[in-house]
């Protein structure tokens, strides 16, 4: 699995995008800027996502994440007042030490992560020793059996049909493991975020006794 | 020195070491993938270790959920290539690492609310209840 011609050329431009925007994320001062840098970092991993041929997870982290956690975020951060951080009057970084230690923490962890990928990466290529030709040309009979598109530039990919079927053949209990765990999430977020009043009359309790 | 440099820089052969940066650059895979990822995953890292904001460091958190995510994509890319018939299974737990995102948010989130009305800050280090 090598990318070739534009393929390479947009994987490059959209992951150092996902990193700067990520970076920027980390570093911005105001919040709801941090909150759109990882917006466009989140679509940048999609279009990677797109280039690595998971049309379908693409579509889920655009419409999930951009779509609904994101907006979420927003809001929490409209609800909550950041005034002072905005006006530079408080610092957004823990102090100096702290700051340092972590920072010299998340190199070592990089060098160590750079060095497993290469090394395992090394090592998963003598475990696959198919050259990269006789995969390409593998695939490319692979694409030959999907239908092609009406402009007749490309293919129709089987992408979400895939998905699909695999999620309700062989992941069918985790599937419904998930739809509790979201229900969970939503009555709990409900039982936090209410106020004491609301709790009150959800106890029937007259709003003047509520405290 | 620049002979342990040169030693170093250029393999032994007709490539050189720098030819063959420049081929994987222009041909990128997996590990290119998986580089990007742990740098993202990185970031994530260093922005819930440094920052005050509770809010950003559930940011962070997204961050190094998705980095996760691009992992699972590229190898189900790689073993879908190499012929692998089960190669979808990568794409099936990026969906539930995606819910369980969601999820994390939305609760993460009603706590963030809640600790907001009650203590009127969002910044962790001034939330030291707990603390003895």
């Amino acid at each position: 699995m090598t990318l070739s011609g534009y393929e390479a050329l947009f994987f490059w431009i959209f992951g150092l995008a996902a990193i700067f925007a990520g970076l920027l994320t980390v570093m911005a001062r105001n919040a709801v800027h941090s909150a759109l840098f990882l917006i466009s970092s989140l679509i940048s991993v999609a279009a990677l996502f797109i280039l690595a041929r998971a049309e379908f997870i693409a579509g889920v982290q655009i419409l999930v994440y951009v779509g609904g956690v994101m907006v979420l975020f927003l809001f929490v951060i409209m609800l909550v007042n950041v005034g002072a951080e905005e006006r530079g009057s408080e610092e957004i970084f823990n102090n100096q030490r702290q700051v340092t230690a972590s920072l010299i923490f998340c190199l070592l962890l990089v060098g160590g992560m750079l060095y497993s990928i290469n090394t395992g990466y090394r090592g998963l290529q003598a475990r696959y020793p198919a050259t990269q030709e006789a995969v390409a040309a593998q695939e490319t009979i692979r694409d030959e059996a999907h239908a092609p598109s009406a402009t007749g530039s490309s293919r129709i990919t089987k992408d979400t049909e895939s998905v699909g079927s695999s999620l309700y053949r062989y992941a069918s209990l985790p599937f419904e493991i998930a739809s509790i765990l979201l229900l969970v999430a939503i009555i709990g977020s409900v039982m936090l975020a209410r106020t004491l009043k609301q709790e009150a009359s959800a106890d029937d309790v007259a709003p003047e006794n509520a405290d | 020195m620049l002979t342990y440099l040169g030693a170093i820089f250029l393999q032994q052969g007709d490539t050189t070491r720098f030819d063959l940066m420049k081929q994987a650059a222009v041909n990128p895979d997996l590990s290119k993938f998986l580089v990007i990822g742990a740098l993202l995953f990185i970031i994530g890292v260093a922005g819930v270790l440094t920052r005050r904001n509770i809010i950003v460091i559930f940011m962070s958190i997204e961050l190094i959920l998705n980095a996760a995510n691009l992992n699972f994509i590229a190898f189900s890319r790689y073993l879908s290539a190499m012929g692998n018939v089960n190669a979808v299974a990568g794409q099936i737990f990026a969906v539930f690492v995606i819910v369980v995102a969601a999820a994390e948010a939305a609760i993460g989130l009603g706590i963030v609310i809640a600790l907001y009305r009650n203590k009127e800050t969002i910044w962790v280090d001034e939330i030291d209840l707990l603390k003895w």
